[in-house]
């Protein structure tokens, strides 16, 4: 059997292994059922939606309703289109900033982990650096100077919170880069590049797979902030935004805040909880 | 025998572990008996249920075993005694030395604190200088100074804190000591010593002990008599110089050949070929018949009982009584 | 040890003199001119424009100018904020002290009741009472603090008007001595318990992860085998090998009380530094948003390196290693 074979059939017995015991863990299961909803609430917006989210169609702070089920907002606009809309923004924001967290950090803890020396004590020394600087306030200010776009809150988001994603390659890498299959493909010649992409962040990249899940649920949570600092994109239907227009009426207007609120407890409650679910199937020491 | 008092008698004590997919008997219908200064070294592989029948005595094990026959110590039944009971022999008359001496402290509380908590169990006023007092003499008779006491577990060697086991299980000078694979994980340098140190314990203050170990020579240095385990059945039971200088049932046979000769003398050491069996299934016939060079037809049959020898040892195997 | 924290310090000063610089950037990458960024203004006069210039060296080559950048602020100059004309720092521990009292009696708060639950939840793991608490926890922990302090004040004072909406002191009253106090404390029950809501889940995850860990620990088996008392042995033993993680975690948590709740005191119109970041962005005063990073970033450095040399006097197994 060659070395790519036993650690393609590693990968594979472990996806299945770990396919089982992820579908036996409860937790995973309701997130990921909620977000199967979520997905599909984003995917059919402008069927499911009553009215089109931008348009001023009914009167002002107009309580929910047989015609507007969750009311309507401050310049009357359909609170329950807002939500259905801002599933995909959320979705967007969420899972780019979130992958472009776990390639960098996928990329710099494998590469530091993977050759060690030098290299491993420079990278190792960026990854705590970074892991210091107090985030929300630095995106906060690079959003309020460079200006608030979806592309920059993802870019920033993502660019920011991969440390974490980092360490988890690292230690990974760490103890790969030790293990049998890739010493053979050394053995055979295969190049150190060529080993790092096709067996050492292929079998180590799980940890790193259920953070970045629980990482998108940051990433909502903090572009829900951003727009409720008034920092969102004011062309984008966004939860965050809403409770921003929502606050000045909470105590006459409950509904224009509440609801988009529970749109981001539900969709941030299921990317944890299939995080948490991947988090315990992937590690022993945590399953009972 | 017979005159002396038993201070520990097992009576077909079984024990099972409830799992998903079946029980898994880790220990079946075992009988044994134990006087007062009797030193005796159960053996056996791993996985032979030697371990558990430990923890069974000592009433440790967790909530998914099912224990039955009786265990009596003195005049107590430790299967059916009650919380009170159990807690008052704990330690002062039944003390253990577990094999994890590096865990079986908390790392962070000062190797003394614990030693005083534990006198305290029983000697509730104590004071510090009374523990520390009684710690400086067992702890001189395992060669160690009294000021590790102030020290944590990390920052002493796995010998010294295995030393420090074995004072701290004579500290109320119990009845019994049982010794689970107590010198496994040292070094054979310190095993040695250690094992030097328990032999002057048992001699010295005449420690009742039972010793849980893989290893034959363990048993063949510090005990006067031994059990021999396998699949969670007593196999051979006698005095080590009878057990382990002439064998008769065919395991001890061949667990005697898988290790160095006594006797220095090197010898081809030879495995057992196969595998422990499944325990969770019932065996037909003797558990050790499938890898046994002697087994015939009634080997498949039906499992041996426990047969007299009349030599002070008992023997589960269908060749005794037999032809003999 | 000695070389762990130098090392830990080493990676602290780093840390400081990367935010300075990445400070330092950010305005000259910012789109517009740094002149209007440094002065606070969109169209600074040129009295203000020549001043600026010439106090961060704007004619000078660009290394120049960092250097001087970075030393005009080790000297405690955060600029100064022509929209509220008063020094940056001077506007900074105005505030300081009104988010402290937010920050620092809720992270206790969230310390006690969170570590509290997870005992509790730890005591029979799968029961009615854990289950329900974790999906509480999970909830909460889902839910941005904004929002939660928006549904307490729709809740508590819009509904059932038992505490203010906002501020820290009822403005048409003058309150002296006793009295200034009790309205001050009922002003910060909402906020406080946002905040505290906020903070539980995380400390209840932690306590029931080491815990769980903790109680599968063999020295459990050996004072058992001792005859000693399960609660002793969990009171004494379990909960002290347990808590380290915990310490760790409000340690680290403690680094943020300056601006984590900067979103929540918004919502409350405290008075304290969310207040004045919300103002800062909504009249682009630079100086002052920038500075209140500054602010936050250093101070989050070196309160994480004190926790780690706490953390290296606190657990003996990293003392002597």
């Amino acid at each position: 059997m060659s070395t790519a074979t036993i650690s393609t059939n590693l990968t594979k017995r472990r996806l299945r292994e770990f396919a089982g015991a992820f579908m036996r863990n409860r937790q995973a299961v309701i997130g990921l059922s909620l977000l199967t909803f979520i997905l599909l609430v984003a995917i059919l917006a402008p069927v499911l939606a009553p009215y089109d989210p931008y348009a001023l169609i009914g009167n002002l702070l107009e309580a929910p309703s047989k015609a507007h089920p969750m009311g309507t907002d401050n310049l009357g606009r359909d609170v329950l289109s807002r939500v259905i809309y801002g599933t995909r923004v959320s979705l967007l924001i969420g899972t780019i900033a979130a992958a472009l967290s776990g390639i960098l950090g996928t990329s710099i803890g494998a590469t530091a982990g993977f050759f060690g020396g030098k290299t491993d004590a420079i990278l190792s020394e960026v990854i705590d650096i970074v892991l210091m600087i107090p985030t929300f306030f630095l995106i906060l200010i690079v959003v309020a100077l460079m200006g608030s776009n979806m592309l920059n809150v993802m870019v920033v988001i993502g660019l920011t919170s991969w440390p974490g994603n980092a360490r988890l390659m690292r230690s990974q890498a760490l103890s790969l880069r030790t293990r049998t299959f890739v010493q053979a493909a050394r053995a055979t010649g295969e190049s150190e590049w060529r080993i790092l992409f096709r067996y050492i962040i292929p079998n180590g990249i799980f940890p790193v797979v259920s953070n970045t899940t629980m990482q998108v649920a940051t990433a909502i949570l903090t572009e829900a902030s951003l727009s409720f600092l008034g920092l969102g994109d004011p062309n984008l239907v966004s939860w965050g935004q809403m409770i921003f227009n929502g606050r000045t009426y909470i105590s006459s207007a409950w509904w224009v805040a509440a609801f988009p609120g529970i749109a981001i407890v539900i969709t941030v409650a299921a990317f944890y909880m299939i995080g948490d679910g991947l988090n315990k199937v992937l590690n022993p020491k945590l399953r009972s | 025998m017979g005159e002396k008092q038993n201070l520990l008698s097992l009576e077909d004590v079984c024990i099972g572990y409830e799992t998903p997919t079946g029980t898994v008997r880790a220990v079946v219908n075992a009988t044994l008996s134990l006087s007062a200064g009797d030193t005796l070294g159960i053996v056996g592989e791993s996985g032979s249920g030697k371990s558990t029948l430990a923890h069974g005595i000592l009433r440790l094990l967790p909530k998914t075993a099912v224990v039955t026959g009786r265990m009596m110590f003195q005049d107590v039944d430790l299967l059916r005694c009650d919380a009170k009971t159990l807690k008052d022999l704990r330690w002062k008359d039944i003390a253990v030395v577990f094999q994890k001496s590096m865990n079986s402290l908390s790392p962070v509380h000062k190797v003394g604190e614990q030693i005083v908590d534990i006198y305290r169990v029983h000697v509730p006023q104590a004071t510090k200088e009374e523990v520390y007092d009684r710690m400086r003499h067992l702890l001189s008779v395992v060669n160690l100074p009294d000021r590790v006491l102030d020290l944590y577990p990390h920052q002493l060697s796995g010998g010294m804190l295995q030393r420090i086991s074995i004072s701290l299980s004579l500290i109320h000078q119990p009845k019994l000591v049982i010794f689970d694979e107590a010198t496994t994980a040292l070094d054979v340098v310190t095993q040695g010593q250690v094992l030097s140190e328990i032999r002057r314990l048992q001699s010295e203050m005449h420690v009742t002990s039972i010793l849980i170990t893989h290893d034959v020579s363990v048993v063949a240095e510090t005990c006067r008599r031994v059990a021999v385990m396998y699949a969670g059945h007593l196999m051979e039971v006698g005095p080590v110089d009878q057990v382990l200088v002439s064998p008769r049932h065919p395991y001890t046979q061949g667990l005697l050949a898988s290790f160095p000769s006594l006797s220095g003398a090197r010898r081809r050491l030879r495995g057992i070929p196969g595998t422990l069996p499944d325990l969770k299934a019932e065996p037909k016939g003797c558990v050790f018949a499938p890898r046994c060079p002697k087994a015939f037809d009634r080997c498949h049959e039906s499992m041996p009982p426990a047969v007299d020898t009349g030599t002070g040892c008992t023997v589960k195997c269908h060749l005794e009584g037999s032809e003999r | 040890m000695g070389r762990y924290l130098g090392k830990r310090s080493l990676t602290g000063l780093l840390t400081v003199i990367v935010v300075l610089v990445l400070n330092f950037f950010l305005i000259h990458l910012a789109p517009g001119d740094p002149i209007t960024i440094l002065a606070g203004m969109d169209n600074p006069s040129q009295e203000l424009i020549d001043i600026t210039k010439a106090k961060y060296g704007l004619d000078k080559p660009i290394y120049v100018q960092l250097w001087t950048y970075i030393k005009t602020l080790l000297k405690g100059d955060l600029g100064h904020s022509i929209i509220q004309a008063r020094p940056v720092s001077q506007l900074i521990m105005e505030r300081l002290g009104n988010t402290l009292l937010l920050t620092l009696t809720s992270a206790v708060l969230a310390l006690v009741i969170g570590t509290a639950l997870g005992i509790a939840a730890s005591r029979k793991p799968g029961s009615a009472l854990d289950n329900v608490l974790s999906l509480i926890a999970y909830v909460l922990y889902s839910m941005p603090g904004f929002w939660l302090g928006l549904m307490l004040i729709l809740l508590f004072s819009s509904t059932l008007r038992l505490f203010p909406t906002s501020g820290m002191v009822d403005a048409r009253a003058s309150y002296t001595g006793i009295a200034y106090v009790l309205d001050v404390l009922k002003h910060m029950v909402l906020p406080v318990g946002t905040l505290t809501l906020i903070g539980i889940p995380g400390y209840f995850r932690i306590t029931k992860a080491s815990l769980a860990q903790v109680l599968k620990d063999d020295y459990n088996t050996l004072f058992l085998a001792a005859g000693m008392d399960e609660k002793k042995i969990f009171r004494k033993y379990c909960f002290r090998n347990a808590i380290l993680p915990t310490i760790t975690t409000f340690g680290m948590r403690l680094a943020y009380v300056i601006a984590g709740s900067a979103t929540v005191e918004i919502v409350f119109a405290w008075p304290g530094m969310g207040r004045l970041v919300m103002s800062a962005i909504n009249t682009r005063d630079y100086p002052l948003l920038m500075g209140v990073y500054l602010v936050t970033s250093v101070s989050v450095a070196v309160w994480m390196i004190l926790v780690d040399i706490f953390y290296a006097i606190a657990d003996p197994r990293i003392r002597y290693s």
